[in-house]
């Protein structure tokens, strides 16, 4: 084992990348790593022979020895006769090595690693126990040599990113500084959803994708994870990268007719992405309807699909295209009605929306807050709030009506509703919920303030109307009426 | 008395309106007081009016909530805001649940029904799965787990249990065939109930395999897993090839199961029960986890809500499912503008019917029990499972496919190892990753 040899071999760590054909036998060239020469000769050992670190014995002490030549001049000290082999002059034939684990690459014969060396290294790296630990970081090795070479260089380059993370390895630390760099660019780039809208809007005419280059290649950098994401920023530099599809704009499914813009051409795949949304029925809304987020014509025929949406003509059963689309498989494509949402996003009649989200947390707080101990009629909204309390919900017997407590409350909340000025309106207790009742219209109290009243206590309305009566009457309102059903009590009539 | 002011609200009821309108329902004539109420009033009122009314529905007291419902149905509608929205489909759940305690009213009124057209619930689905990105962060994080499972493997056997969107399998291809040692032998076998999905899916698959030049077999299986057992050995796990096992909105299906007239499930409390978890146990789901670990798969993938529906009592599943599908109709409200049709059908095709499914059916009717992922957790590792956490390559992924996104809402985060994506701070679905342990 020459060690001249040994170190080309060395790195056929598990795959070889290029796949070269063996070259002619009579030249003696230095094969690739995984590829031998089709001649040699192709020795197989045992696992154990392989891993055996002192294969040749000392029959006096039992030493052992790695080497024949090192056993044979430990042998000279026992006054044992010894032999050192001479280097044969006649051509050496070439040996190489097996794996002898069955689902290598290197158990076949074909792929076989031409250094005993080695294939040990590559047995214990594979297929073998990790036995060292790196001390600072927590990496593990099953060759004593890695690990001291890790040890050595571990800790001692560092790279930081402004972020403040901390990388060993410099190709991660370009990744992530990619990454990070989408970042902190995205959100300068923040201010104007409208005009990326607007370069998606242009697609059908090649200048407004040159327009687009730009956004496009946002959109297109916001996927990529590969240290060539650098060189992304100007537009015509596309490198496909090696990297998982899912983040790569399928370059591979052309299916346009266009002209093959070079420059753009990252564009295209990337909208092309974009524009995977599915073929919609378009039977209802009109092509020139301001409803079309998903209004197709915004997005020419870039595909072959979209070709006959453009006109607004109507598709039914969108099954085939359906395929075709999605043939591409990308997965990143993103969802432009985002981008749209920004501007079109909240149309709120007047003033701000809270969102369901927000409500049903004002909700819960409102019923949380009451303070009425009913005990197994804890109002709906109280236990809303909270976990659902199953006890509370068995079956039936729900209404138990509420302890009084919740009349100062109420009077708390009238107060507070007032303030903010909600008009008055015919009492709804009486048209909407308490049918028994009679009209009085409830001066005083505005819808809210009503509702504010059934989020007191839904449950134990009774009490609410007694309360309302009560102030009503406080109040010299009319009368709601002798009928003191609770809401969920009974029948109305 | 009802009469006199009822029949004002019932005659002219502001039903008739409503699907005229496109912008936010017209207040009606009889309550002229909804005109003056401002949208978060309307919303906080309608809140209360749809737990009133469910808790009417529970109780039996079905008389007060048709008045309840009425009500709501004047507030309501599917084309408002977020909060009418929500409350037009969960009192469309009520009413359907109302309405099922007549069967033969019920079987009478959905006698004429024409089902929707495969083609139509098949785009809106793909339109859904497009649109939000839940289910493509799903995807993104499972296939990053694949790949890093199947290293090494040269024949991988990869089983969809609810295949639907051939994007994800495309993207898996594509990904396999980057390999630095190169793709495996890829076979997938993808259950659905319907041909078409399976026909489409096979088509895209098949091209995408064949132009990667990767050797590829596609085995639909034809199955409603809802309402027949799927046959394991149609799946034909062949020994020596890798097995990895992908369950999308699946499992909870599977714990459906003869509930007892009061809304619960017959759980077995006595000591007989052999999993220690702490719902009922659930023979179905666990047989079919059991059959899953026969086939010691190499890797399983979990994607379900993250919410629990499946209580015992309607209130529960009421107050849980209201703040979640508020979450989803919030994330479409800030995704699509209110007047898209499309959003209304998905709102309705996905949404409506899974509340439908959660408010108003019980037993073996009700498919739609989702469950919180700990639960989900304790039934894998009894049975066999062990968890596999998401690398960090994974998360990386699935984040930068949020913030493709480019809306603030998005968020995912790593509970033990799974990954639960939110929007704002409601968690919408989970994925985890499994392995078979002996």
């Amino acid at each position: 084992m020459a060690a001249s040899s040994s170190s080309a071999f060395l790195s056929s760590r598990d795959e070889s990348e290029q796949q070269l054909p063996p070259p002619p036998a009579n030249k003696r060239r230095r094969n690739q790593a995984g590829n031998p020469n089709p001649d040699a000769e192709v020795i197989a050992l045992s696992p154990k022979t392989l891993m055996a670190t002192n294969r040749f014995v000392c029959e006096v002490c039992n030493k052992g020895f790695q080497r024949e030549q090192n056993l044979q001049l430990h042998r000279r000290g026992h006054n044992l006769p010894w032999k050192l082999r001479q280097k044969s002059t006649k051509e050496v034939k070439r040996k190489v090595y097996l794996c002898p684990e069955p689902s290598c690459v290197h158990h076949d014969p074909s792929r076989a690693l031409g250094d005993l060396t080695g294939i040990k290294k590559h047995y214990s790296r594979k297929h073998g126990e990790k036995k060292y630990k790196c001390e600072k970081c927590s990496k593990k090795y099953a060759v004593n040599s890695d690990w001291k070479a890790h040890s050595k260089t571990c800790g001692t380059r560092e790279y930081r990113c402004d972020c403040g993370t901390l990388f060993s390895r410099r190709d991660s630390f370009i990744t992530h500084r990619a990454f990070c760099d989408a970042l902190a660019q995205e959100s300068a780039r923040n201010l104007n959803p409208p005009s990326i809208g607007s370069h998606l809007l242009g697609l059908s005419q090649q200048d407004h994708m040159n327009q687009g280059a730009l956004s496009s290649h946002d959109i297109l950098r916001l996927g990529r994870p590969s240290p060539q994401y650098e060189t992304l920023v100007s537009p015509g530099e596309f490198r496909p990268s090696p990297r998982p599809s899912l983040l790569h704009p399928n370059h591979d499914h052309d299916h346009q007719n266009q002209p093959p813009h070079n420059s753009m051409f990252p564009n295209k795949s990337s909208l092309q992405g974009l524009m995977h949304l599915p073929q919609l029925h378009m039977n209802n809304t009109s092509p020139n309807s301001s409803t079309g987020l998903f209004n197709l014509s915004f997005f020419p025929g870039n595909t072959n699909n979209t070709a006959s949406t453009m006109d607004g003509v109507p598709h039914h059963s969108a099954a085939g295209e359906d395929s075709t689309l999605f043939s591409s498989g990308n997965l990143m494509s993103i969802a432009i009605p985002s981008l749209y949402s920004t501007s079109h996003g909240m149309q709120s009649p007047g003033g701000a929306q809270m969102s369901a989200t927000a409500l049903l947390q004002k909700a819960a707080q409102m019923g949380t807050s009451t303070s009425n101990n009913a005990g197994a009629s804890s109002s709906l909204l109280k236990s809303f709030g909270k976990s659902p309390d199953h006890h509370s919900f068995g079956d039936g017997s729900i209404y138990n009506g509420g302890s009084g407590g919740g009349g100062n409350h109420l009077q708390d909340l009238m107060n507070s509703i007032a303030a903010a000025g909600v008009s008055p309106a015919a009492s709804m207790f009486e048209q909407a919920e308490y049918r028994g009742f009679h009209g009085g219209n409830s001066n005083g109290l505005s819808s809210l303030e009503q509702a504010g009243r059934l989020t007191r206590d839904f449950l134990g309305v009774g009490e609410i109307v007694r309360s309302v009566r009560e102030q009503q009457q406080q109040s010299g309102m009319d009368h709601h009426g002798k009928e003191t059903q609770p809401f969920g009590g009974g029948s109305f009539r | 008395m009802f009469q006199e002011d009822g029949s004002s609200s019932v005659t002219s009821s502001p039903l008739q309106n409503f699907p005229m309108t496109l912008l936010s329902p017209a207040p009606t004539a009889a309550h002229p007081w909804l005109k003056e109420l401002k949208p978060e009033e309307r919303g906080l009122y309608l809140i209360h009016l749809l737990l009133n009314c469910s808790s009417l529905v529970a109780a039996g007291n079905l008389e007060s909530a048709n008045i309840a419902l009425d009500q709501i149905s004047g507030l309501a509608s599917p084309q408002g805001d977020t909060m009418q929205r929500i409350a037009a489909y969960f009192s469309e759940a009520l009413a359907d649940r109302i309405l099922r305690s007549w069967p033969g009213v019920y079987k009478a009124f959905n006698s004429t029904r024409v089902p929707a057209a495969a083609a139509e619930e098949i785009a809106i689905r793909r339109m859904f799965f497009e649109l939000l990105p839940f289910m493509k962060v799903a995807s993104v994080i499972s296939n990053q787990a694949i790949v890093e499972a199947m290293e090494g493997e040269k024949m991988v056997h990869l089983i969809d249990l609810n295949a639907a969107q051939p994007a994800q399998w495309c993207a898996l291809i594509q990904d396999l065939s980057a390999r630095p040692e190169g793709p495996p032998h890829l076979r997938i076998t993808a259950v659905h109930h319907r041909r078409e999905v399976l026909d489409q899916m096979a088509h895209a698959l098949s091209d995408t395999a064949e132009n990667l030049d990767i050797p590829f077999q596609f085995n639909p299986i034809v199955v409603d897993t809802k309402v027949e057992k799927l046959d394991f050995e149609k799946l034909r796990v062949k020994t020596g090839e890798a097995l990895a096992v992908i369950s999308v909105m699946h499992l909870h299906t599977l714990l459906a199961c003869e509930d007892d007239p009061r809304g619960g499930l017959s759980s077995s409390n006595d000591s007989g029960s052999s999993s220690p978890l702490s719902s009922p146990h659930s023979p179905g789901v666990e047989s079919f986890l059991n059959a899953i670990w026969g086939l010691s798969p190499k890797l399983l993938v979990v994607t379900e809500h993250e919410s629990d529906h499946n209580g015992r009592y309607l209130m529960e599943r009421l107050g849980e499912s209201l703040h979640f599908y508020a979450a989803l109709f919030d994330c479409m409200e800030s995704t699509l503008p209110r007047v898209s049709l499309e959003r209304q059908r998905m709102e309705k095709m996905v949404l409506g019917e899974e509340i439908k499914n959660i408010i108003a059916c019980e037993g073996t009717e009700r498919r739609e029990r989702h469950e919180k992922l700990e639960k989900w957790s304790q039934r894998l590792e009894v049975a066999g499972f062990a968890g596999v956490p998401l690398s960090y390559y994974a998360m990386l992924q699935a984040k930068r496919l949020l913030q493709g996104y480019k809306c603030d809402g998005y968020k995912i985060r790593d509970e033990n190892g799974s990954a639960v994506v939110c929007w704002q701070d409601r968690p919408i679905y989970s994925v985890s990753a499994w392995r078979f342990r002996r």
